[in-house]
């Protein structure tokens, strides 16, 4: 009993698990409770099955899909804008527009809405380019780090095999991290996966979470804002296991 | 023992590197030839020795050609003419190097790497797997062919670098610390690899570093210590050559580790402890 309150302590499997199940169980015990009472804060669980009931009869499957692609559609076009700047960025020539991409990321968000509002009129096209304006700084930052942090020793191999400079980009950096670029996607999918839920809500378009969420607040139902946040968060963290599964599957060599 | 010395291997002349304005080498000059013995073949394995922060590193990087020097230059046989002596500048690519971490692409396999290493040779594709495979084999790296780098152990990691250089590289191997974090099993495994690198071919030459002033000794038939040098009664800031044995001519060159050899530890590391 001791040893789960010592730092550094190693605990076995079942302990692990049942401290697991320990904060879970609290957890519950905690919301049944604050939710009990005709006055309460949260939701009870009862009013949050309901509101998931409620959701899935409205088309929540749908919404879901709604988002996950605005999601996808978001992120590869900002993923691809990332790494042209991020790869070049080892070109003198093209540093400081990598820099000032990765820099642009501490604009407001409104700044950039209104500016994009100018250029595009469909409200869906809106929303996917708010949302990649918005990844890109935060990617480019991170694929900047990936890139600077590659050892010199990595070139120097590259370069004492005969590779030229082009191919050293190629061997080393391109290839040589793919693996990289894919948790660099899954770490940064919180934060894009976040957004994502509130540009739906500001710009209605084609439904999706932040539709729902939106929807539901306007009527002050807790139990299906809860449920949402639920479902939300589940599917975030299903998109990370996929990620981090795809990663580990294709690339063997990879021990981030 | 008997030996002559034909053509220029390597030439090195008044080398320096600096960073901006810090001078890490200075005046380096060396030349080593072609060693010939009769009824073997005799590669050249030259060592250098210097306590940490004496420019080891940066003169691998100046002889590799993957830093440009801040004057001098590095000549290096072009063997490719079949004329004697003709020379070229060395060029990154031109001498093989396996730096400290023993580093490869740590997304091929072995196999990949090697078959990567031999890209650009004109061999075809059936010649190139039949090469890759005898040396996995001399080099006891079959079991590891399918391996990423990071499923190898130190060893076969350092064994992999070095044939990689091998394969890709002409005569010329730098080895920058090749014996730090290795243990007895290793280090005869290095030793061998030399062997095997200096008994292939009569221009192959070696050029290693190493912290281990017996296995220099016992290993180098030239070797270089490199420290700050004293000019006009004051310590210089860079690193430049302080002292040159040559193993050969005190015959204890390709000779077994004896009381003649301890008496050149003893010279070196006074040296570099003066230095």
């Amino acid at each position: 009993m001791k040893k789960i309150v010592t730092p550094f302590e190693q605990v076995s499997k079942n302990t692990r698990l049942l401290i697991v199940l320990g904060w879970l169980a609290a957890v519950l015990g905690t919301w049944f409770v604050s939710s009990m009472g005709e006055r309460h804060l949260f939701p009870s669980p009862k009013q949050v099955f309901q509101g998931l009931a409620e959701l899935y009869n409205e088309g929540l499957v749908v919404h879901i899909g709604s988002s996950l692609l605005l999601c996808f559609s978001a992120i590869i076009i900002a993923i691809i804008i990332s790494l042209v700047f991020s790869y070049l960025s080892t070109v003198p020539l093209f540093k400081p527009i990598a820099k000032t991409l990765s820099r642009l990321r501490y604009l407001p968000l409104t700044g950039i809405t209104f500016y994009l509002a100018i250029l595009i009129s469909d409200a869906r096209a809106m929303q996917v380019w708010v949302l990649v304006v918005f990844m890109s700084t935060y990617l480019t930052t991170s694929l900047l780090s990936m890139v600077n942090s590659i050892p010199q020793e990595e070139f120097d191999h590259a370069r004492s095999l005969g590779c030229n400079r082009w191919e050293v980009l190629w061997e080393v950096v391109i290839k040589g991290r793919i693996d990289y670029v894919i948790d660099v996607i899954r770490q940064n999918l919180a934060i894009v996966w976040m957004m994502l839920v509130t540009v739906e809500s500001i710009l209605v378009a084609a439904g999706g979470l932040g539709f729902l969420i939106k929807n539901s607040d306007k009527f002050m139902n807790h139990g299906r804002i809860i449920a949402l946040q639920i479902v939300i968060l589940a599917v975030g963290l299903c998109i990370d296991f996929v990620l981090d599964y795809l990663r580990k599957a294709f690339f063997r060599y990879s021990k981030i | 023992m008997n030996y002559n010395k034909e053509n220029t291997l390597l030439y090195v002349e008044n080398l320096s590197v600096a960073y901006g304005d810090k001078t890490i080498i200075k005046d380096i000059n060396f030349v080593e030839k072609d060693v010939i013995r009769d009824g073997q073949v005799t590669g050249q394995v030259i060592a250098i020795v210097g306590r940490s922060g004496t420019g080891k590193s940066t003169l691998f990087r100046a002889l590799t050609g993957l830093v440009k020097p801040s004057s001098g230059k590095v000549l290096i046989a072009d063997t490719k003419t079949g004329e004697g002596n003709d020379a070229k500048e060395v060029h990154e690519g031109d001498i093989g190097f396996v730096d400290q971490k023993y580093t490869l692409f740590r997304n091929k396999t072995v196999y990949q790497a090697l078959m990567f290493a031999l890209r650009k040779k004109e061999m075809s594709d059936e010649a190139k797997d039949k090469q890759i495979m005898t040396y996995l084999k001399d080099w006891g790296l079959e079991q590891a062919k399918d391996q990423y780098p990071c499923e190898l152990s130190g060893g076969q990691r350092q064994r992999t670098a070095i044939i990689e250089q091998i394969f890709c590289s002409g005569h010329y191997m730098v080895l920058d610390e090749p014996f730090s974090g290795l243990d007895v099993g290793n280090i005869e495994d290095v030793k061998n690899a030399f062997k095997l690198i200096t008994s292939s071919h009569e221009f192959n030459t070696i050029i290693y570093s190493t912290h281990d002033i017996d296995l220099a000794v016992e290993l180098a038939d030239s070797i270089y210590v490199i420290g700050y040098p004293e000019v006009e009664g004051k310590r210089m800031p860079y690193g430049s050559i302080v002292k040159h044995i040559d193993m050969k001519e005190l015959d204890l060159a390709w000779k077994d580790f004896g009381l003649g050899h301890l008496e050149v530890v003893k010279q070196i590391k006074q040296v570099m402890l003066q230095s």
